[in-house]
Formats: C-alpha cells, sequence, structure tokens
C-alpha cells in the first residue's frame, strides 16, 4: 500500500463519523523505485490532506525531512517535489494494519493490499 | 481501386515504400482507435464500413511504431482493395473471377513489408524465430481455406504464465534494417488464405473462396499450401460489396499482452485502451477500477497512460491477488529491461457498496460491470447497479469527475441511471462486442451537485423490485 493510496482510503465502519486519516501500523515496509515526474507530484498535492500524509510518513520513520506545511511556490521546488515523490509513490506498507481512528477497528494488509471488507455487522 | 505502392529510395539500400496497413479493433472503438494512430503515427485512418477495421497509410520506417498501437487487435498489409467489387452473377463465374485476381494483384509491396515484419519479429521475441516441429501438412493441399467471419475473438480464460507474449517498449529496440538472412525463393513457403465474408447477396460462402482463391494463389507462386505452420497468412476480406486482399503481420492476437494471470472474465487490453482512451486522463488525476478483476484496466492504464494514479479494487480473494500477481509480473519485466520498475498502481480489497475512500476525492472510474451472464446475474444487477452508482457518485469529484462503465445489462444499467440524473450524465455510449455478447461502454460526467443533496442519495437507493426481469 502506498502512502498516496493510504491519504485516500477511510474507515467507513457503521456509526462512525471520524474514520480519516487511517492509523498505519506496519510490520513491513519496503522502498520501490518508481520514475520522477514533477509535474504529477506538483498536480497531485492539491488533491491530498497533506497533514495526513506527514503524519502517516513519520508513523512509518520515512519522513526523511519532509515539511509539516507546505511552502508557496512547492510546485517549482525539486528537491521538495522528490521527497513529496518518494513518500508518495515509493514507500510502501506490505504487511501490518490499518486501524479506524474513532472506533478501533483494524483493517489487515497483507502482500501490499489492505482488506477493507466489514463484516455484516459493520455495514 | 487499386493501391499501388510509390517507391522511393532512401538513405539506406532498402527502398522505402508506401503501403496501407488494415488494423483489426474492438468493434466500437474504432474512433479511438483511429486518435491513437493520428497521435502516435501521425496518419488519418479511415474507417472502414466493416466494422471493426481501420486502415492508414504508412511508409516502412514505421512498420515498428505501428505494432506499438494499443487499441489494435491484428495488423495486415493490404496488398489490394475494391470498394465496389463486381461479382459475377453465377457461383462458378464468381469463383473464376477469384481465381484469376490471384494473379493479378499488387503483391510485390505487400510482401516486402510482410518480410519487413518478419525481421521485426525476430528482434521483438524472445522465442527464436519461426515454428517449433514440422507438422505433416494437409493432405487436402487444395483446401487452403478457412473461417467464416468471427473477427473478434473471445479472450482466452485460460493461460499460464508462459504464454505471455513479451512485447517490446519504446526504450528496448532500436530496429536496424537487415536483409533478410534467406530470400524466400531459397526455402519453401508455407501459406494459408483466411477468408472472412459478410453480405446477403454473394453466391459463394467464405470456404469456397478461400478455397479457390487459395489455389490460384498457390499455383502462381509455388508455395505450399499448411493450415497451421504457415509463413504468410493471406487475408480475403469481402464485405458486400468491398473486397480487401491483405497479407497478415501479426500471427496472433494482440490482445493478451498485459495479462499473465487470467481469470473468468479478463477484459483483453485493446478493449481496456479503448475505455481508458474514452475518459482521457490527465496527469495526477486519480482513477479508480472498483471491481478490478485481474487488474487489465488499471493495468493498462499505468502503462499507457502512466501519468494518473491508479486503485484496483475487488472484493474477491482470488481477484486482488490475480491483480498483485499481475502487477508485479509487469514490474519483473520493467525491471529485467532495464526500466525503472514501480508502477503507479496500488490494489486494496473492498467491497464497491461501502467504499473506504474519501468523498469526492477520485476523477475517474473505470470499470467492467458484472454482465449476469458472465458474471452475477440478472437480479442481482438490478439491486447492484443503483447502490454502485450512488457510491461512484459518492468518491467522484463534482463536477469534473467521470465514469467509463462496461456492462452488458444495458437495460437495467439505463434505468439505474436515468433515476440518478441528479449526479450522473450521460455524455457518450459506445456499442461493443464483448466475447460475442453485446455490450455497451457508458461514458458519465459527474454533475456539480454535492453528495447528499440529491433526492437519490439522501434516501437508500430502492432495489428495483417493482420491475422484476427474467433471469437469463
Amino acid at each position: 500500500m502506498k502512502l498516496l493510496t493510504h491519504n485516500m482510503l477511510t474507515s467507513h465502519v457503521k456509526g462512525v463519523t471520524k474514520g480519516y486519516p487511517l492509523l498505519i501500523k506496519a510490520t513491513e515496509v519496503k522502498v520501490n523505485e518508481v520514475e520522477f515526474n514533477p509535474e504529477f507530484v506538483s498536480r497531485m498535492i492539491p488533491k491530498l490532506e497533506w497533514s495526513a500524509l506527514v503524519q502517516a510518513a513519520e508513523g512509518l520513520g520515512h519522513l526523511h525531512e519532509l515539511p509539516a506545511e507546505l511552502t508557496p511556490d512547492y510546485e517549482k521546488n525539486e528537491e521538495f517535489l522528490k521527497k513529496a515523490h518518494r513518500v508518495l509513490l515509493e514507500v510502501e506498507v506490505i504487511e501490518g494494519c490499518l486501524q479506524c481512528p474513532e472506533s478501533g477497528r483494524e483493517f489487515p494488509i497483507s502482500r501490499g493490499i489492505p482488506n477493507m471488507l466489514l463484516n455484516e455487522d459493520e455495514v | 481501386m487499386s493501391n499501388q505502392g510509390a517507391v522511393t529510395l532512401g538513405p539506406q539500400t532498402e527502398a522505402i515504400i508506401t503501403v496501407t496497413i488494415g488494423a483489426t479493433v474492438p468493434t466500437g472503438f474504432e474512433h479511438t482507435a483511429a486518435d491513437e494512430v493520428k497521435e502516435k503515427i501521425g496518419v488519418e485512418a479511415r474507417i472502414s464500413r466493416d466494422r471493426g477495421r481501420i486502415y492508414f497509410q504508412i511508409t516502412t520506417d514505421q512498420l515498428f511504431q505501428v505494432h506499438l498501437l494499443r487499441s489494435v487487435d491484428n495488423l495486415f498489409v493490404v496488398v489490394d482493395e475494391y470498394e465496389h467489387y463486381q461479382f459475377k452473377d453465377t457461383k462458378e463465374e464468381t469463383l473464376l473471377d477469384l481465381q484469376q485476381l490471384a494473379s493479378k494483384l499488387p503483391w510485390t509491396n505487400a510482401l516486402e513489408v510482410w518480410k519487413l515484419n518478419n525481421s521485426l519479429k525476430k528482434k521483438r521475441s524472445r522465442r527464436k524465430g519461426g515454428n517449433g516441429t514440422k507438422v505433416k501438412p494437409d493432405s487436402e493441399a487444395m483446401d487452403a481455406g478457412m473461417a467464416e467471419a468471427e473477427q473478434q475473438q473471445p479472450p482466452q480464460p485460460l493461460s499460464s504464465e508462459s504464454q505471455a507474449k513479451e512485447e517490446s517498449t519504446p526504450e528496448l529496440e532500436t530496429i536496424a534494417q537487415e536483409p533478410e538472412e534467406s530470400a524466400p525463393e531459397a526455402k519453401l513457403i508455407k501459406f494459408r488464405v483466411t477468408c472472412s465474408r459478410a453480405g446477403d447477396k454473394h453466391s459463394f460462402s467464405s470456404n469456397e473462396a478461400a478455397r479457390d482463391f487459395g489455389g490460384a494463389v498457390q499455383e502462381f507462386f509455388q508455395w505450399k499450401a499448411d493450415m497451421t505452420k504457415f509463413d504468410i497468412e493471406v487475408l480475403l476480406n469481402i464485405h458486400n460489396q468491398e473486397v480487401v486482399i491483405g497479407i497478415a503481420l501479426t500471427e496472433e492476437s494482440l490482445h493478451r499482452r498485459t495479462i499473465t494471470h487470467f481469470g473468468p472474465t479478463t477484459l483483453r487490453s485493446t478493449l481496456c485502451y479503448g475505455m481508458l482512451r474514452l475518459c482521457k486522463p490527465q496527469a495526477s488525476d486519480i482513477i479508480l477500477d472498483p471491481m478490478c478483476g485481474t487488474g487489465a484496466i488499471p493495468l493498462e492504464g499505468a502503462l499507457e497512460f502512466h501519468n494518473s494514479f491508479y486503485i484496483a479494487g475487488d472484493n474477491n480473494d482470488m481477484a486482488v491477488s490475480r491483480t498483485l500477481n499481475n502487477i508485479c509480473h509487469i514490474q519483473k519485466r520493467r525491471e529485467d529491461k532495464g526500466s525503472v520498475p514501480g508502477l503507479r498502481i496500488d490494489t486494496v480489497q473492498w467491497d464497491l457498496c461501502h467504499l473506504p475512500v474519501r468523498t469526492s476525492s477520485v476523477d475517474i472510474i473505470v470499470t467492467d460491470m458484472p454482465f449476469g451472464k458472465r458474471m452475477g446475474s440478472k437480479k442481482k444487477n438490478w439491486d447492484l447497479y443503483p447502490s454502485c452508482l450512488r457510491e461512484m457518485a459518492r468518491v467522484c469529484r463534482p463536477g469534473s469527475g467521470k465514469a467509463v462503465l462496461l456492462t452488458q445489462d444495458k437495460k437495467c444499467f439505463s434505468k439505474a441511471l436515468s433515476r440518478m440524473g441528479g449526479l450522473w450524465r450521460k455524455l457518450h455510449t459506445v456499442w461493443v462486442n464483448v466475447g460475442g455478447l453485446h455490450a455497451a461502454v457508458y461514458l458519465l460526467k459527474r454533475t456539480g451537485a454535492m453528495f447528499g443533496q440529491t433526492p437519490e442519495d439522501v434516501h437508500e437507493p430502492q432495489g428495483m423490485a417493482n420491475t422484476p426481469e427474467d433471469e437469463k
């Protein structure tokens, strides 16, 4: 699971109103190379919840000086974009789980795939 | 109308000739294929009245690029084409006429292209060139024909990993034009004729045409007829009064390119490509396939429209596992070829009616919806489609979001869609043929309405139980 994906995922357990962001508990993390495209990163940033991304990266120990706040003109800052690229696309959670911040319900991650299926009583 | 290729001598010793290439494409996607040709080859493509075919002119130095087109299933070089072929009145006369045609056709340029194509294939394929064991040829040597029309082959459901055909990527090959190692005259050429015929005014069958035409071709060239281990496949396409004679440049359908781990309803990649092209993915678009099956669509996207981000999801264990395997296979192959392996794609296991995705966060949804014949059931679709459309509307970005949805259950889908006018607007419908089933691809635009404010989504959707549909 890439952190870009994690940024989009939310808990949908019945009754939960604050299901985002999901907490990551990782037991295995990998870094895989993905080709850098600055336009991709800069156009993606407005679609993200930046603080959730920073929090997730930090929790995995992969923050690497990614700033907590976005600076104006980040689109032109290649250093920054490269760091964002790495955190968004290259860091992957292979094993672990995602936890709903409100209900505590855990969704397992196996082989990099989070299983977000709910039981019948949770829907 | 005859197609005489112009011959111009290029800087190399080999002449560069202009020829017409024919390509078979998924029916319904002729225009998107023509678009791709315009974009990548830079020429206008003509869409044939014979559905599922486009034609365009190239110079032979462009042949390599033609093989990189993602919307075409099969390629052939045109020997000659007639828009209004004058068939004779009786069957005997017509067949005799076809026989005589064989020796009058301008074969030269097409055969040059066939030769060039072979040398390209040898460089592309990891397997040793040519066929393996020699098979005893059919004793009925005159039986060189085959095939009533079935141009769109359904995807092969079972395939082991080793069958994955390797194809080149632009960064790998620089093709130098080498002379053929052995001239065709030096070894015996084996051929077959494939005839496809459509139209109700013909006095003959495709088998008869193939047989007689094939016989004349054999006489003319002194080639050997062989149904299975042929070097040259001559195509005789007859569509009402349109007759096209060609030589095949692809030996099997290109559609098994990306997927190695198949599922029961895996879509061929030309169809996936067509669907993606329809929604015009932009840089940084977030693209979901909430019923991804084996991941064919998002994988095609991650390869061909790679500036977007793809999330492939399914509720089924096998599906997500196969999706992951397919992704890993492609990444490994990229790594082996020296490319940066990582693709902008991820896999999640989820329930599409309860997507664990933030509201209004997705730019495009592209998916193949359960058909009711190959998967699911018509009755289930009555309940599934409204829930689907609603949940997809929720996650899709209002105003700019789009959806491209393939379904065979057009009645059910249309009905479900008609109740979602506040959230979805239909932009375009493409009528397609998927494995013999008549299906439709709907291009939808997400309206500007925020979710939770239109009547459709304030209440849970009623299943459409009061208008039951017979399960077929």
